[in-house]
């Protein structure tokens, strides 16, 4: 549930961004969220359109959220890959998943450490 | 939708908008007062360390044990995070040691502008205002407290043997954060299928570097460890 704080952060932060480029509303916020950072999407997007209601200023703004895939180091060759999470409703990832975990695609073992990911980066305002 | 960008705006001017990069944290106030927070705990003349686990898996037994040991030699205060009541801070005060208890009135985590009222309130307690160690013990949740730097110095996670050896692989963003792993009540082994291991190499596999001490605070199994680990943070 700490996603509505976080919300309620760039809220405050939009406002006062507001304020200093003397723009009347906001109407569109880019924000990445790292594939590590523990933040749910989905909450975040809904603490985010509930909170903005409440001013003027942020009622009318956009959220566009951006997660980039999750990269990995393997602990047994060392090398970096790019793993994608995995798709939504897929039947066969979703029976599979539990069996059959994450491998590093160079050497095949398991040990695949998270890198990087735990950003949370409000990029770009646009504003009127 | 907007024909000249594509965005999902309807009613979009284009003559008077204006975009501004940004590219701050999100978190950028907090980790502005995080690190305020580290400088006054600094002034006070100690280190701080921020406690993190489950409910229940023994944060405040193991600082119980630990000011038993060390209040003799070291100038120990304590802020404790809860939800509601004093209990935590009472437990902590009988042992002899300052204790302020933030409730946070449902809020999941401590964050970094809660813990700088109490450090105020903590430095009212001392002489001089200075202590050598500081444990802020953050509200009992795997899950929320791993996003918010308090300021502290090292992040101690707590895993507790009822919990079960898969926590760290269900509950990364936690166990990646931490600098040192505690698997608590170890006396209880006999009792649970906690399979040492799976904790080990799994938390391993989120962290190599870190640290990971096994300790049983009732029966004192490989508690000095412990101890010799704050001493060590002590003597920095």
């Amino acid at each position: 549930m700490h996603e509505l704080s976080l919300a309620q952060s760039l809220i405050d932060q939009l406002l006062d961004l507001a304020q200093e480029h003397k723009a009347e509303r906001i109407t569109r916020v880019a924000v990445t969220l790292g594939p590590f950072s523990g933040i749910v999407r989905d909450s975040f997007e809904f603490g985010f359109n509930t909170l903005k209601q409440s001013r003027k200023r942020t009622r009318h703004a956009v959220l566009e959220l951006e997660t980039p895939d999750p990269v990995y180091i393997c602990l047994d060759c060392d090398k970096v890959s790019v793993i994608p999470f995995s798709l939504q409703n897929d039947p066969l990832d979703v029976t599979y998943r539990s069996l059959y975990p994450k491998k590093c695609p160079w050497c095949c073992l398991t040990r695949l450490s998270p890198k990087g990911g735990t950003e949370l980066i409000l990029n770009q305002v646009e504003m009127e | 939708m907007c024909d000249t960008c594509g965005c999902q705006l309807h009613e979009h001017h284009h003559h008077d908008a204006k975009v501004v990069e940004v590219n701050q944290s999100l978190l950028a106030a907090n980790q502005k007062q995080a690190d305020s927070n580290r400088h006054h705990i600094e002034h006070m003349g100690a280190v701080a360390i921020n406690l993190i686990s489950s409910p229940g898996s023994g944060k405040t037994t193991l600082l119980e044990r630990t000011i038993e040991v060390l209040k003799d030699t070291v100038r120990i205060g304590v802020i404790e995070g809860d939800i509601e009541t004093e209990r935590d801070a009472d437990r902590i005060r009988a042992k002899g040691v300052a204790a302020v208890q933030l409730t946070t009135g449902g809020a999941c985590h401590l964050d970094a502008p809660m813990v700088h009222g109490g450090l105020h309130v903590l430095e009212h307690f001392a002489k001089g205002g200075k202590y050598d160690l500081i444990f802020i013990e953050n509200v009992g949740n795997l899950v929320c407290p791993a996003t918010f730097d308090l300021g502290e110095h090292q992040r101690v996670v707590l895993l507790s043997v009822p919990e079960g050896s898969d926590k760290p692989a269900k509950y990364p963003a936690t166990f990646r954060s931490a600098d040192l792993l505690l698997i608590t009540k170890t006396d209880l082994l006999p009792h649970f299928d906690f399979n040492m291991e799976e904790s080990r190499k799994e938390s391993l596999t989120l962290k190599p570097e870190l640290s990971i001490i096994p300790l049983s605070a009732t029966t004192g199994d490989g508690f000095q460890d412990w101890i010799d680990y704050l001493q060590a943070l002590l003597q920095k």
